[in-house]
């Protein structure tokens, strides 16, 4: 892919690195109000426990702990192919950006699948509250199985937009690292 | 504003290691019974996790600082969220 393009720089910024610099600003501002959305959750959690520490005792050792290390290792792995994309799309690699997202999202698609299997043991084992649930216990379940869903889809949904335009050649461009842009980048107004 | 430099592959491949490591170690301490340090041991794993996943797969090292601040003001106000309506809880 050619380097002699300039990258796309909106109006209301001075030059690419400006811009870069904004987006980083935006999306991690983002990321601290997606904690305190997901806050609410932790903060649920730990008071329930405080309540009833011997409920959750007794319900997280009918969790399957192999299938639920697994699925967290999966977790991760996928987070080093992102990063790993992500620097890829730094370097101005296209293909290795492309395979790097597509890995994430084969990986996010396996830790779906390994999350159905757990919710179809548990079916099996009357642990899903609302349909046959047979265990007195805190029914957080119904919550996890929504944010969990909401969580991986909307990240499958990025993945597999940002791979989908990352192959069309125009992307690369926009996120490349600032400092690898020509200083001959600046938009005449 | 600096420009952020790439990390090596190696990096994150330290990382990834590191992150199984302590998974092995939340996977310890589910078989051992410790008591309250079970909770204590997975939560502080879990906290580890999140900081090493932030600063080297998020670029937070590499980034500029104003971004490490808006990190930690999140957790700030997480801890506000959960501290305070702790103390309701823990004094009834």
């Amino acid at each position: 892919m050619s380097d002699s393009a300039a990258v796309l720089i909106a109006r209301q910024y001075d030059d690419a690195q400006q811009q870069r610099s904004a987006a980083d600003l935006g999306i991690w501002v983002f990321l601290a109000t997606e904690v305190l959305f997901f806050g609410v959750l932790f903060a649920v959690y730990t008071m329930t426990r405080f309540n009833h520490p011997e409920a959750f005792a007794s319900a997280s050792r009918l969790t399957n702990i192999t299938l639920g290390s697994i699925n967290t290792a999966v977790l991760l792995t996928s987070s080093l192919t992102m990063a790993l994309g992500v620097r890829a799309a730094k370097l101005g690699l296209s293909r290795p950006l492309v395979g790097w997202l597509c890995t994430t999202i084969a990986l996010g698609i396996v830790f779906l699948a390994i999350k159905a299997t757990e919710y179809y043991l548990d079916y099996g084992e009357h642990l899903v509250p609302g349909l046959n649930f047979a265990y007195a216990g805190a029914d957080r379940h119904a919550v996890e199985l929504f944010f969990y869903l909401y969580f991986l889809t909307t990240g499958l949904i990025r993945c597999i937009w940002s791979s989908v335009s990352a192959s069309s050649r125009r992307l690369p461009r926009w996120h490349r690292a600032a400092h690898i842009v020509p200083r001959t980048s600046r938009r005449s107004r | 504003m600096i420009a952020h430099p790439v990390s090596t592959a190696k990096t994150y491949i330290f990382v990834w290691l590191s992150l199984l490591g302590l998974l092995l170690l939340t996977l310890g301490s589910a078989f051992l019974s410790l008591g309250a340090f079970n909770a204590v041991i997975n939560v502080g794993v879990a906290f580890a996790k999140a900081i090493l996943v932030m600063i080297f797969f998020m670029h937070l090292r590499s980034g500029h600082y104003i971004l490490r601040i808006v990190a930690i003001a999140g957790f700030f106000w997480l801890a506000i969220l959960i501290g305070l309506t702790f103390t309701d809880f823990a004094t009834r």
